[in-house]
C-alpha cells in the first residue's frame, strides 16, 4: 500500500462518513448519568453522559428541548435517544440527543398502571361513588402546601369568583416520602371542620414530585372521604390515581377553584333575570285581572242594579204561586181521605162495636158457667169416693189396726226385757263362777304371805330375836343397864331372856 | 327566610317563579308569593354581594385557626 499522507481534515471527514453510514449509530438509545450539564446562550445544552467506567460528550440542540418533560440536572439518570456523530472541527465524537427521558420512569409507570387496575377492579373509581360538588359552598377545605403555588391560585380564584366562601387550609408536604402519610392525616383531620367541599392537590412538577398523589393510602383516603372532593394535581396532562379516586378531577388548582365555587356575577345576572320575570308575571297578572274587572263593571247587572231586585221578585212570585198550588192540592187530598173515613162501615153502623162486645161478654158468661159446674161435679165425685172408702164404712178397722200395733209393741217389750234378764243372769253366773268369788281366801293368803315376809324382815331387827340367840337385856327401874354405874348395890335388876324375865338383886 | 342557604333561597325563588308562570294561581296568593319572592331576591343579593374578600384560614396542627395571607 502506498504510503500517502492524509490531512487531519481528511481523517476526520472520513470518520464522520464512516459513523454516518453505520445504522446503529444513526439511531441509538444510551443510558447514563448526566454531569457538567450547561445551557449556553445560543440555547443549546451541553453535557457529559457517564457510567462507572466511561463517559461521552452530549449535546441537546435548542429545537429538541421543546419535547423535554423535565429540567435536566447533574446526577440525573437519563435515557437519551439520538445518534453518535463526529464533530470534525475538534476531532471528537458526541451523542446528539433527539429526546431525553428520566430513567426509572418506566418502573414508576408500571406500578402506576398496576395500582390503577387494582383500585379500579375494587370499584374505587366507579361513577356510582362520585358525590355531587355543592353548587354554593359556604366553606371549602384545601389540602396542599401552604407555601406552594396551588394555594395562591385557589385563594385568588375563589376571591375573584365567590368571595362569600370561607377557605380552610390544611397544609401538608406534597412531595417526597413523607408527603403521602401527611396528606392522609390532614384529610382525616379536615372531616371535622364542617366543610362543603375539599380541594386536594399541588402545582406542576416531575412525575416523582407528583408521586404522593399516586400512593394507595392517599387514593383510599380520598375514596373514604365523606365530603365531596376535587383533585387537582399538576398540569392538564398529569393524571394521578388521586384524580381517579376523587369525586371530580380538575386539570389545575385554578380550575379546581373554578369548579368548586360559582361565579358571583353569573348569579347576580340570574337573580336579576328572575327579578325581571317576576315583575313581568305580576304585571301581566294584574293587568289581566284589571281587564276582567272592567268587563264585569260593564255588565248589565252592575250598571242596572235594580235588575237584581226584579229577578228576586220574579223568583218570589214563582214561590208564592207554587205554594198556592201545593196547598190547594193538599186540601183536596185530605178532603178525599175524610170522605173515605166517613164512608167506612164502622162509622155508618156504630152499634156493630157494641154487638161485638156483647157477644164476647156472653161467651165469657157461658164459659164461667161451664167451668163452675165442672168444679162442682169434680168435688162431688171426690166426696163420693171418700164416702165409699172402707175406712169410713168400717171405722173399727182403725181401732183394730191400732190394737194390733199395740200388741206387737207389748210382745216386743216382753221379749226385750226377758232378753235383758237372761243376759244379766248369765253375767251374774260368770261373776259367781269367777275364781275370786269362789276362793276369797286366796287373796287373803296372798296378803298374809306378804305380811310374813315383811315380819321376817322386821324380826331381823327385833331385839327379842337377839335374846333367842342367848343374849339378855338387863333393866333396872325400867331402864336398860348399859354401864356398871347404872346400878347400885341392892338395886333390883330384871334380866330379860327369851322365854321370860329373871328378877335379881345386885349384891 | 334569612336562615335559608343561598342554594335553598335560589331554588325557592325559581320554584315561585315557575308557580306564578303556570298562571293557575289566585291573585291574592300570587301577590303573597310575589312579596315572598321579592324578599328572597333581597336575601340572595345580600348574600352574594356582602362579602368583599374570601376569608382564608390555616388549620394549625393543634387545631387552631389562623388567618392565612397568600402574600406572606
Amino acid at each position: 500500500m502506498e504510503n500517502k499522507n492524509f490531512s487531519v481534515s481528511q481523517i476526520n471527514s472520513y470518520l464522520k462518513k464512516k459513523f454516518n453510514m453505520d445504522p446503529k449509530l444513526k439511531n441509538i438509545q444510551v443510558k447514563g448519568e448526566l454531569s457538567n450539564y450547561k445551557s449556553y446562550a445560543n440555547g443549546h445544552d451541553y453535557f457529559t453522559l457517564k457510567d462507572e467506567n466511561s463517559e461521552i460528550s452530549g449535546v441537546l440542540y435548542k429545537g429538541r428541548k421543546r419535547n423535554l418533560e423535565f429540567k435536566p440536572e447533574d446526577g440525573m439518570k437519563v435515557i437519551i435517544k439520538g445518534s453518535v456523530e463526529v464533530y470534525e472541527k475538534k476531532g471528537q465524537y458526541q451523542l446528539k440527543a433527539n429526546s431525553m427521558k428520566k430513567d426509572g420512569i418506566g418502573d414508576l409507570y408500571i406500578s402506576f398502571e398496576k395500582l390503577k387496575e387494582k383500585l379500579k377492579s375494587e370499584g374505587l373509581f366507579d361513577e356510582s361513588h362520585k358525590k355531587d360538588i355543592p353548587k354554593y359552598p359556604k366553606r371549602i377545605g384545601v389540602i396542599t402546601a401552604k407555601t406552594g403555588s396551588a394555594i395562591k391560585d385557589i385563594i385568588t380564584t375563589i376571591n375573584r369568583r365567590y368571595p362569600q366562601c370561607e377557605i380552610y387550609v390544611f397544609s401538608t408536604l406534597v412531595q417526597g416520602d413523607f408527603a403521602a402519610p401527611q396528606i392522609v392525616s390532614q384529610l382525616k383531620k379536615s372531616q371535622r371542620y364542617d366543610l362543603d367541599t375539599i380541594i386536594i392537590g399541588r402545582g406542576g412538577g416531575s412525575i416523582e414530585d407528583l408521586w404522593p398523589f399516586n400512593e394507595e393510602i392517599v387514593a383510599r383516603e380520598i375514596f373514604d372521604c365523606k365530603i365531596p372532593i376535587i383533585s387537582a394535581v399538576g398540569h392538564e396532562t398529569d393524571f394521578t390515581i388521586s384524580d381517579f379516586a376523587a369525586d371530580l378531577r380538575a386539570p389545575t388548582p385554578t380550575a379546581a377553584a373554578e369548579l368548586a365555587v360559582p361565579q358571583t356575577d353569573e348569579l347576580n345576572n340570574r337573580i336579576c333575570e328572575i327579578n325581571k320575570r317576576l315583575t313581568k308575571i305580576m304585571d301581566n297578572k294584574l293587568s289581566s285581572n284589571k281587564e276582567r274587572l272592567d268587563n264585569i263593571c260593564k255588565k248589565q247587572i252592575i250598571k242596572n242594579p235594580e235588575s237584581i231586585y226584579n229577578i228576586k221578585q220574579m223568583h218570589l212570585d214563582q214561590l208564592i204561586n207554587n205554594l198556592d198550588h201545593y196547598s190547594k192540592d193538599m186540601i183536596t187530598k185530605n178532603k178525599s181521605k175524610l170522605r173515605l173515613l166517613e164512608n167506612s162501615a164502622i162509622l155508618k153502623n156504630p152499634e156493630n162495636i157494641y154487638e161485638n162486645k156483647k157477644t164476647h161478654l156472653n161467651n165469657l158468661i157461658k164459659n164461667l158457667d161451664y167451668s163452675s159446674k165442672n168444679i162442682i161435679t169434680k168435688n162431688k165425685n171426690k166426696l163420693q169416693l171418700i164416702e165409699g172408702s172402707t175406712t169410713l164404712k168400717n171405722p173399727k178397722n182403725i181401732y183394730e189396726n191400732k190394737k194390733t200395733h199395740l200388741n206387737n209393741l207389748i210382745k216386743n217389750l216382753n221379749y226385750s226385757s226377758k232378753n235383758i234378764i237372761t243376759e244379766n243372769k248369765n253375767k251374774l253366773e260368770i261373776i259367781k263362777s269367777s275364781k275370786i268369788l269362789k276362793n276369797p281366801n286366796e287373796i287373803k293368803n296372798k296378803k298374809e304371805d306378804r305380811l310374813i315376809i315383811n315380819i321376817d324382815k322386821l324380826e331381823i331387827l327385833n331385839p327379842l330375836l337377839t335374846l333367842k340367840r342367848g343374849y339378855s337385856i338387863a333393866k333396872s327401874k325400867d331402864k336398860v343397864i348399859k354401864s356398871v354405874k347404872d346400878v347400885e348395890s341392892g338395886d333390883e335388876v330384871n334380866i330379860k331372856v327369851d322365854d321370860g324375865t329373871i328378877n335379881t338383886k345386885v349384891i | 327566610m334569612e336562615d335559608l342557604s343561598f342554594e335553598e333561597s335560589l331554588e325557592k325563588l325559581e320554584e315561585i317563579v315557575n308557580k306564578l308562570e303556570s298562571g293557575n294561581i289566585p291573585l291574592d296568593d300570587a301577590i303573597d308569593e310575589f312579596n315572598n319572592a321579592m324578599q328572597l331576591v333581597k336575601v340572595c343579593n345580600n348574600k352574594l354581594n356582602n362579602a368583599e374578600e374570601a376569608i382564608a384560614k390555616i388549620v394549625e396542627d393543634n387545631g387552631e385557626l389562623i388567618d392565612f395571607n397568600i402574600n406572606e
